[in-house]
């Protein structure tokens, strides 16, 4: 995913000390920009809706009743009830089908679903048109980029999106007006739909916000320079480390913190696998010691993942935009520290709800109001800089491999989406020596560690109620709040399987 | 009492399993594991640095 390159070149960047021009930093800063609010987007209708919204009992609303209900709450077009009718229409031919296709599998008439039929086929409807939304938005990174997914334009030094306003070929005064119109129709989406969808959803399940808070310790290595320093700290979301929940403090972040253990994950280090190891002198010797599949259950007081027990001053740490939008309230960051307090007095809660399972699915939406908001800023950057006649993106003086030291160490900072993510790499003769890439997934999904500390997810589980062991719609709940990416976390191909529960009686 | 296993979570990017215990309705132990192996950084080996960013986003 285009994470890694960004990733990846910052590191091979600040290992071999190039500084990029300032249009490759406004282009990295868009690509990741359009990624935050499409993601975001797709993440909570897609991926996380319907462990609150119950598909079937939509079909028991009154589709002017739904109308009332979406007026009232957005000024948002597509909301009469005739609209709603035609939605209604649409799952009731799957369900009576017996095909539910997208809503194949779902947990339906689960008495933990609580919201009335007519928020339901609210809800119901915007994930159909959340589907048609994103489509459109990622434009922009497929401009930017040449295609979506995997842009093509990554560059160490800088991108190779030519910036040129003579030629149809480059990104032109065409390509700017271009991206301003998709900047604002992500923008009217969030604001006029998702904000406030989240907002009714979160209403009817406020005991979540004191659910799932896990192991309270989070990370921000900053997004979104605002300089082409490598590795700035100056960023538009703040780097830091909150330690224990304590807001009142924002530690700097010191990248030598971060570790790997493998005492319960399955691999070997040379040297044993009771002490962690910083990536720079990483490993990655597989070594499956499990049950033989098919198996009931793991062995989990050895080792049970692929995962490594990935730590920051050898504490279980939670990435993502919980852990952004927390580093950047206790940071003072005005615009989120506004929108943050907004949500908080809707809710009608206070600060503490934000550790929780609730507060991750809260603390996305609002980082995702906020990056739309900063679209058109970029925008209006890289527009500056085609004004004054600056079209420099690439920085080629050190790209000659014969100017490289004999030896070089780099890692490349970034905030993917879904959470802090670091390349390290070692350069030796012009070739990789050893690289490390350490994903949000990793963090969140991490097992045991040398000490027994327990992993962001499992810490978060711990609590959590399950009123029914053969629908466990609740563990769901927290895991999915995380928006887990196991994809990066530990897997090169990737297969579709159907979702199994074994529940063994004691 | 009893002991869950969810392989794998759906609605998520790869696979993940969970293990739980759960007693008196409520989650009281539990273990997260990824289930596939990944080893993209054995592929970097070697490698020219100046292409790391196109094959590492192909994780």
């Amino acid at each position: 995913m285009t994470v890694h390159s960004t990733s990846s070149v910052r590191a091979v960047e600040n290992a071999l000390g190039i500084t990029i021009p300032d249009n490759a930093r406004i282009l990295r800063n868009l690509i990741s920009g359009i990624q935050y609010v499409q993601d975001h987007v797709i993440h909570f209708y897609h991926l996380h809706a319907l462990d609150w919204v119950d598909v079937v009992s939509a079909l028991k609303a009154d589709p002017a009743k739904t109308a009332s209900l979406a007026q009232s709450i957005s000024d948002w077009p597509n909301s009469s009830p005739t609209h709603f009718k035609a939605v209604q229409g649409k799952v009731k031919a799957l369900v009576e089908s017996g095909q539910l296709g997208p809503f194949a599998s779902g947990y339906w008439g689960h008495h933990e679903y609580k919201l009335p039929p007519e928020a339901n086929l609210m809800a119901v409807a915007h994930y159909l048109e959340a589907l048609e939304w994103q489509k459109d938005v990622i434009k922009m990174q497929a401009l930017l980029g040449a295609k979506n997914p995997h842009p093509q334009t990554y560059l160490v030094g800088g991108m190779a999106t030519p910036i040129d306003p003579d030629s149809q070929n480059a990104i032109n005064a065409g390509s700017i007006a271009f991206m301003k119109e998709i900047a604002t129709k992500a923008r009217a989406f969030v604001e006029k739909v998702y904000i406030p969808d989240l907002l009714a959803v979160a209403s009817f399940y406020k005991e979540w916000a004191g659910i799932g808070a896990g192991v309270g310790n989070y990370l921000s290595y900053g997004e979104f320079p605002n300089d082409n320093v490598s590795n700035t700290t100056n960023c538009w979301l703040p780097p830091g480390f909150i330690r224990n929940k304590d807001i009142s403090k924002v530690e700097p972040v010191d990248h030598k913190k971060v570790t790997e253990d493998v005492a319960h994950s399955w691999y070997k280090y040379s040297d044993g696998d009771e002490k962690a190891k910083h990536p720079w002198d990483g490993e990655t010797n597989p070594n499956y010691t499990g049950p033989k599949p098919p198996y009931e259950f793991l062995e989990t007081g050895k080792k049970y993942s692929w995962v490594k027990g990935i730590r920051y001053d050898g504490l279980p740490t939670e990435v993502g935009p919980l852990s952004r939008m927390l580093v950047a309230y206790a940071s003072g960051h005005k615009r989120i520290k506004e929108v943050i307090d907004m949500v908080l007095k809707k809710l009608n809660v206070g600060p503490a709800a934000l550790f929780s399972t609730l507060g991750r699915t809260g603390a996305r939406g609002v980082e995702t109001l906020v990056t739309a908001e900063m679209l058109p800023v970029w925008i209006d950057q890289l527009a500056a800089n085609i004004k004054k006649g600056d079209l420099k993106i690439h920085n080629g003086d050190k790209w000659d491999p014969s100017r490289w030291p004999k030896e070089a160490r780099g890692y490349g900072l970034h905030e993917a989406p879904r959470g802090a993510l670091c390349h390290w790499v070692v350069i030796k003769d012009g070739k990789v020596a050893n690289y490390q890439c350490v994903v949000p997934g990793g963090w969140n999904s991490s097992p045991r560690d040398a000490k027994g500390q327990r992993g962001p997810f499992e810490a978060a589980l711990v609590g959590t109620p399950v009123k029914d062991p053969n629908k466990p719609l609740e563990i769901l709940r927290t895991i999915h709040s995380f928006d887990p990416c196991m994809a990066c976390a530990i897997h090169v191909v990737d297969s579709n399987g159907n979702e199994i529960i074994k529940v063994r009686a004691k | 009492m009893a002991k869950i296993a969810i392989d794998p979570i759906t609605r998520i990017e790869g696979h993940l399993r969970i293990e739980a215990q759960v007693e008196g309705g409520k989650v009281t132990d539990a273990w997260s594991s990824g289930t596939m192996w990944r080893g993209i950084e054995i592929m970097m080996k070697g490698r020219d640095p100046r292409e790391c960013w196109a094959l590492t986003a192909r994780i």
